[in-house]
């Protein structure tokens, strides 16, 4: 030491006092000092674990300070399974979905107008067969045929008739749901947990109908979700995936069904066909935006739509007397029956779209 | 006649939508320069290579990912492009996929690449889009060496500062352990002697060897970390310098201290400054990714030395709200919004996460501090570039394949929420992971990196 002017460890020298050498230290860094990572307390601590490695320098310094040995709090075993493999997420661009679904097989409607039809022939058959066998009064075989005939018909019916009801009720309870998922959505779900933010999205989404455009969505949607996502995260992405493209698809639906409304309007004949034509579109177009809505408004529970229906009617009814009447006022040339056919396309167009209207805002 | 009306229809149409086009690029021009802070190690290049892949698949072949981007509806984006930024390499993108594809994690980044990301996207106002048919966002990132960071706190010191806080830190803390061979060796070193070229080696070598133990060994906070990198511009073996005892430093006239003081300022002015300005640029949006994993695999001294080093970092870097005026007149730029990215979160179970969120929360608390008084948006977010495990037989346990290849399930034991709570003499060594071979779908399947473009892209929704 005595040829080496330097004591080059920041350590106390052994004859000093801990305290005398960090306050002689301190005197010129001690700001630089308390820079330093753990503060005053740890620099001191750290010098006091120096001390010996300063008393005997050298080689001694590595068996002053022992190598940190930690307790390990994660055990790991193996497995004797193979790792899953993870797919790769749904492609948007194969969104298509078409508002005519792929008929699989006999619909109900059909059966029981084909029960119906049977029944009414198996009358016939069985009237004439009767009136052939006159004299044969015991057919217990036709008679049976022609019974269970008229129960499948008479089940059906009964059936049908249940599901209307059924249908009106989802109606209902859908558009409950669509109001409290507009209420989460107006204060963002902020006061909600998102366990019940999931319940009633889950909810509002197993209403809709198998095939529908909706149901496409919120297919969607679930694959998308993620389980650290927040309450106000899965209000975002089931609007983002559900809510806004349904609404565009309804749109871009209900525009289609008005052209088509207005084109056959302007090529209509006479009002009767164009009348007639105009049910026909309604009710397309009532299907069509139910296939995208996934909620299917009951023909004989839904009023609401068959009320704006009729006032449809009646309206187009008028404004064909009007029409006409313009057009008798300037005369039967070519040119005042193309502006009453363009007058009355607008007209059918309009309201077509103000039906559309109606429904959208029922189903959303 | 008629060809000749045709010909004249069609480059008119062709100017007016070139018109169009360019108008676009002029006026419909977003521009997001991003800094991404990030000591070595914390997945800088796995976060640009996974956001790279995840906007290409997103916006070239319809992957739904990233589902919480709304700025960017996969509706509106028409494509999406890579570009280079003048003065800088181009990011290795494909390298690094081809370096996932052969099973190998992407190189530690030794030298600066700069990228843009540009995203065209359909313009839907009615009128508008007529004359600009669409805008562009572009994202401009550059990709840096972590050790380069942790150097910028050094600009501000005078050599005998920093040689003195330096000295007190490797005194002290975890890496006291790590610099006793280091200060053994100064202790036999005489500098009685002129210091020569290759005595003044001789000191700068063996302070490396401690830099590089101490690195390896999980420290976080090691100056000057350029010497670590062969790459980097600055030549230290010719200009190396080291920390020295203060009963040196605290002799202006000593001849170590004269020739180390004069190298220092050769550090700060050949290396520092020009990288402060090219690369720490000041901009409007900031990145912070933390590696809790470098502190929770070793002991709660390495946490509180990230919850100090991210302190200093956030000393570098000019916090506050730019105007229309001084962004666009003035030409300057204030970071308005922070966001805390704690990288790697997959590694630990879905419950546990939480408690990685909490501990993040308050090992940012020194570098929050600098937003005191200050109209700086700033979250924290958990972010997986890659989702590289699978979910284990119970809340607390995760599955993932290991580096020799077996399948294996680790389970945990509840990582702390706060720093006291980090038991003494314990740790959570980090899995040792091998890259899936499903890695593109692992990419896609990342999480948080949404939440976190959505953050600093939207306009305050979260907030």
């Amino acid at each position: 030491m005595s040829d080496k002017p330097y004591t080059f460890d920041e350590s106390p020298e052994p004859s000093s006092s801990p305290d005398s050498i960090s306050s002689s230290n301190m005197s010129s860094s001690s700001n630089i000092r308390s820079d330093a990572l753990y503060g005053a307390n740890s620099d001191r601590q750290g010098n006091a674990d120096t001390q010996p490695q300063t008393a005997s320098q050298g080689e001694q310094n590595n068996s002053a300070v022992n190598k940190p040995q930690y307790k390990t709090k994660v055990k790991t075993q193996t497995l004797d399974i193979a790792q899953p493999e993870t797919k790769l997420p749904q492609q948007v661009s194969e969104d298509v979905w078409e508002v005519d679904a792929q008929k699989d097989g006999i619909s109900l409607g059909a059966a029981t107008l084909g029960f119906g039809v049977v029944s009414l022939i198996g009358f016939f058959v069985f009237e004439a067969y009767t009136t052939l066998a006159a004299n044969v009064s015991e057919h217990p075989i036709g008679t049976g045929v022609l019974g269970a005939l008229l129960v499948g018909f008479v089940s059906c019916f009964s059936f049908l008739s249940f599901k209307e009801w059924r249908g009106y009720k989802q109606v209902n309870t859908a558009m409950e749901d669509a109001g409290v998922i507009r209420g989460l959505l107006a204060n963002r779900g902020s006061e909600t947990s998102p366990q019940k933010i999931d319940s009633v999205l889950s909810q509002h989404g197993k209403r809709f109908s198998r095939g529908s455009y909706a149901a496409h969505c919120f297919d969607r949607y679930k694959q998308q979700l993620q389980d650290d996502m927040t309450g106000p995260e899965r209000l975002g992405l089931y609007e983002d995936t559900v809510l806004k493209p349904v609404q565009e698809k309804a749109h871009k639906v209900l525009n289609k069904e008005s052209v088509t409304a207005g084109s056959l309007a302007f090529i209509s004949p006479n009002n009767l066909i164009q009348t007639f034509a105009v049910v026909w579109i309604s009710f397309r177009t009532i299907r069509r935006m139910a296939r995208v809505y996934g909620l299917r408004p009951s023909t004989a529970g839904n009023w609401k739509l068959l009320k704006v229906l009729a006032q449809n009617i009646a309206a187009q009814g008028v404004f064909d007397l009007a029409t006409d009447e313009v057009a008798n006022q300037i005369g039967g040339s070519l040119s005042a029956k193309f502006m009453e056919n363009s007058a009355e396309a607008i007209a059918a167009g309009a309201l077509n779209a103000r039906l559309g209207r109606a429904l959208i805002k029922l189903l959303k | 006649m008629q060809k000749n009306i045709a010909t004249l229809f069609d480059k008119t149409r062709e100017l007016a939508s070139l018109t169009g086009d360019k108008l676009s690029s002029a006026f419909n021009k977003e521009t997001h320069r991003f800094t991404i802070t990030g000591l070595s190690r914390s997945g800088k290049s796995m976060l640009f290579t996974s956001l790279i892949t995840m906007l290409k698949s997103r916006s070239e072949e319809g992957y739904a990912c990233l589902p919480l981007l709304r700025y960017l509806p996969p509706s509106l984006v028409l494509d999406m492009h890579i570009a280079p930024i003048e003065g800088y390499k181009p990011f290795p993108h494909l390298q690094n996929i081809a370096d996932l594809e052969n099973g190998q994690w992407p190189k530690a980044t030794e030298e600066a690449f700069g990228f843009k990301l540009v995203v065209r996207l359909k313009e839907t106002a009615s009128l508008k889009r007529h004359v600009l048919p669409h805008s562009e966002v572009v994202f401009e990132f550059i990709d840096y060496p972590g050790e380069w960071v942790t150097d910028i706190p050094m600009l501000s010191k005078t050599y005998a500062h920093w040689s003195d806080s330096a000295w007190a830190q490797l005194s002290s803390g975890p890496q006291q352990y790590f610099a006793s061979q280091w200060k053994a060796f100064v202790n036999q070193f005489d500098f009685e002697q002129e210091p020569t070229e290759q005595r003044i080696q001789l000191l700068v070598n063996a302070y490396r060897d401690y830099l590089v133990e101490a690195k390896a060994n999980g420290i976080s906070l090691l100056q000057p970390g350029s010497f670590l990198l062969e790459s980097s511009d600055f030549d230290w073996q010719a200009f190396g310098f080291t920390p020295l005892p203060s009963s040196i430093t605290s002799d202006v006239s000593h001849p170590w201290f004269k020739i180390f003081d004069k190298h220092f300022s050769k550090f700060q002015s050949g290396w520092l400054t020009p990288l402060k300005q090219s690369i720490f640029k000041e901009t409007d949006k900031q990145i912070i990714l933390v590696d809790l994993f470098e502190g929770l695999n070793h002991s709660r001294q390495h946490l509180y030395q990230l919850k100090e080093t991210l302190s200093h970092l956030a000393d570098t870097f000019v916090y506050g709200q730019s105007t229309w005026f001084s962004r666009n007149v003035l030409k300057k730029e204030q970071i308005g919004k922070v966001a805390f990215v704690a990288t790697k979160s997959d590694l630990v179970p879905v419950s546990q996460r939480g408690n990685l969120l909490n501990l993040l929360t308050q090992i940012t608390e020194g570098a929050r501090a600098r937003f005191d008084g200050k109209p700086i948006q700033f979250e924290h977010f958990l972010v997986s570039s890659m989702q590289v495990t699978d979910e284990g037989s119970n809340e607390d346990a995760i599955r993932y394949k290991d580096t020799d290849g077996r399948y294996v399930e680790s389970t945990f034991e509840p990582i702390p929420s706060t720093l006291k709570e980090m038991e003494e003499g314990s740790h959570f060594p980090v899995p040792d992971v091998s890259v899936p071979s499903d890695f593109k779908a692992r990419i896609l399947a990342g999480k948080g990196v949404d939440r976190l473009l959505q953050f600093l892209l939207g306009k305050g929704e979260q907030e």
